[in-house]
């Protein structure tokens, strides 16, 4: 099946206008990053108790973004499923870019800005997952660049093996991603199924992103999208990789329930504060539940407004998820002395809150008005989008 | 281009990117273990604190402690710096009230995850067994505060205001920070801020001392009296050993 890419034109008033609000957004976001540097990091919502917060999470989304961009990318280069060639090199690229919003988020939030770009790379800690895994994304990234290359080259071979590399490299990346925090003794962060359910979800919302990105640019570009294409998107990956994201919750949490050492964690987890409605409404139902049943139902999940509703609500659900991945383990304390509880003490001892603050927002928003920009600009000046999508016969 | 050409360039390729990439590899390759002549060799410093002296209105090892190592106070929650706190804890079991006080700094841990985890190295355990931060090679990604099962780390949120102790430097805003056992003052053969004010102001609850010397007060009280330390389940294997937890 021949397929064409083209260029976008990349002349029209809602072009311009989208490049110039994401290049202002950026602009902001590296005001924000700038000022927060020079006075400190107090500015943000974080605290020594929540060290970590909106940036850590938004970039633990992006990386779980790229994972299942490619993973779609991958069904045409490694399985020579052609009907997903029309998606291949979108997919390519956004997950390029995604990989590099991960980064940009994670440098932002760090204290020295001015060490950041030295100090990793010439004192590199072996054991830690912070030190692996930046190589692994910027490795990610150039596999990418050689996987985009080939794609365009129309490389058979190149772009099978360069296909089967990146799918291989970025489950080795996610699942690094995901050990950030299970390879951690804090309650709710330490489990061994942490990794595999942060790639589950990766791959959930990745292939959701897929489809929204794929439905949202032939409909402006006016280029002919065939509905079984979003249809097998949808009933046929995002379905199958919500189910499994499912049961990877599900376990994780009757295990911590379960067990008495982390039982106390595991509940306050489910039950015990705002994140908690987070869990039950924002992810298990909205984005699980109802998304899965949308989907596999006949009436709903071969219809492609259903399935980007669908796909919208499972996206969402991700970013709650990233989110409840980051925060509730740090606002619960650790058991320091079991039986006891610490009735006064000059800091916040027990359970404690923690909100985002305005320049945080600016921040995280300037890294999406960077990749966003960087995205519509490829857009216009490489043959990413492919003149129309046909289903194969 | 053909097999030959693609196994050529695919070749050159592959070294060319695992070389980059593995570059950074070969200073870790130096070894950080202790060197049994070095200097800090043939010390294990730890701490002995026993609860049942320590007087419940007595403050003199916190504020030794800030005036000493310029610890960052900005009336603030969410941002002040503690390198030793005093807490109390009272029993879940009403009908067992216990309430004591106890003192928690950082356990300087044989096995300190803090120094695990950290990407460039800038946390790790001397020789002496003491575990500080390098603060001008800290990039404060405060890992190492995610990381210590204890909350014993702190990060300079902001800019520290005061500086009591001119002769001992005051962090920047961007680097993480936990107690030092005072090791600017033990390497010149003194004892931890905390440690000599509780000597003298104090009840003399406190000991500092080399537990790899059998004949070191430190090493006789855990030897004499019943010890604890705070969560040994965890392996962390901490310094600070607790009398009457």
């Amino acid at each position: 099946m021949a397929v064409e890419f083209a260029r976008l034109e990349g002349r029209s008033k809602p072009y311009y206008t989208a490049m110039v609000v994401l290049a202002g957004l950026g602009l902001v976001g590296t005001f924000a990053t700038y000022y927060m540097h020079v006075h400190g990091l107090y500015l943000s919502g974080m605290t020594n108790r929540v060290p970590w917060g909106l940036q850590i999470s938004m970039a633990i989304f992006y990386i779980g973004l790229s994972a299942g961009s490619l993973v779609v990318s991958g069904l045409y280069g490694i399985f020579g499923q052609m009907q997903y060639k029309p998606f291949a090199r979108i997919a390519a690229y956004l997950a390029m870019l995604f990989l590099i919003a991960g980064l940009l988020s994670i440098f932002t939030d760090q204290g020295r800005l001015d060490r950041v770009l030295v100090e990793p790379f010439t004192h590199f800690n072996l054991r830690s997952m912070f030190s692996i895994n930046p190589s692994l994304y910027s490795g990610h990234v150039m596999i990418c660049v050689i996987y985009l290359w080939a794609l365009f080259r129309e490389k058979g071979t190149l772009t099978k093996i360069a296909s089967l590399t990146v799918v291989l490299w970025a489950i080795g990346t996610h699942t690094g991603t995901g050990a950030i925090f299970a390879f951690v003794p804090r309650e709710l962060y330490n489990s061994p199924l942490l990794p595999p359910s942060f790639v589950a979800a990766a791959l959930s919302s990745g292939a959701a992103l897929m489809i929204l990105v794929n439905v949202a640019l032939f409909r402006a570009a006016k280029r002919p999208l065939a509905d079984e294409l979003v249809v097998w998107l949808g009933r046929r990956l995002l379905a199958i990789f919500l189910l499994v994201t499912l049961y990877m919750m599900l376990i994780e949490n009757l295990h911590r329930s379960y067990l008495v050492g982390t039982r106390e964690a595991g509940l306050f987890f489910l039950f015990g504060g705002f994140h908690s409605l987070l869990f039950w409404v924002g992810l298990i139902t909205l984005g699980c539940i109802i998304p899965a049943v949308l989907l596999f139902m006949r009436r709903t999940g071969t219809s492609v407004n259903w399935i980007v509703f669908a796909s919208v609500l499972v996206v969402v659900g991700v970013l709650f998820e990233r989110f409840l991945i980051v925060v509730p383990g740090l606002i619960h304390p650790p058991e320091l002395f079991p039986g006891m509880e610490i009735t006064s003490s000059p800091i916040w001892e027990g359970v404690v809150r923690y909100s985002v603050s305005f320049p945080e927002i600016t921040q995280a928003l300037g890294v999406a008005g960077v990749i966003g920009f960087a995205f519509l600009a490829g857009l216009k000046f490489m043959p990413l989008m492919p003149t129309e999508a046909r289903a194969v016969a | 281009m053909d097999r030959r050409e693609f196994l050529k360039k695919g070749s050159v390729a592959l070294a060319g990117t695992s070389g980059a990439l593995g570059l950074p590899l070969l200073t870790s390759c130096r070894s950080q273990e202790a060197h049994a002549d070095g200097p800090l060799a043939g010390r294990k410093w730890g701490m002995v604190i026993d609860l049942n002296k320590c007087r419940e209105d007595c403050t003199a090892c916190v504020d030794a402690c800030r005036n000493e190592n310029n610890v960052a106070y900005h009336e603030d929650q969410r941002w002040d710096i503690h390198w030793i706190r005093k807490v109390t804890i009272e029993s879940k079991d009403t009908s067992n009230p216990i309430e004591k006080s106890v003192l928690l700094l950082c356990n300087h841990c044989e096995n300190p995850p803090c120094a695990q985890v950290c990407p460039v190295q800038a946390t790790y355990k001397r020789e002496d067994g003491i575990v500080v931060v390098d603060h001008h090679r800290c990039i404060g990604c405060r890992y190492c505060m995610i990381a210590c099962p204890y909350n014993a780390r702190f990060f300079n949120y902001r800019e520290n205001p005061d500086w009591p102790n001119k002769e001992f430097p005051k962090r920047s805003h961007g680097v993480a920070e936990s107690c030092t056992f005072c090791a600017h003052l033990v390497d010149r053969g003194e004892q931890p801020a905390c440690v000599a004010a509780c000597a003298s102001a104090g009840e003399g609850a406190m000991a500092f001392g080399n537990l790899d010397d059998p004949n070191s007060e430190v090493s006789r009280l855990i030897a004499d009296r019943p010890v604890k330390r705070i969560r040994e389940d965890w392996g962390t294997e901490p310094k600070v050993y607790y009398i009457g937890l």
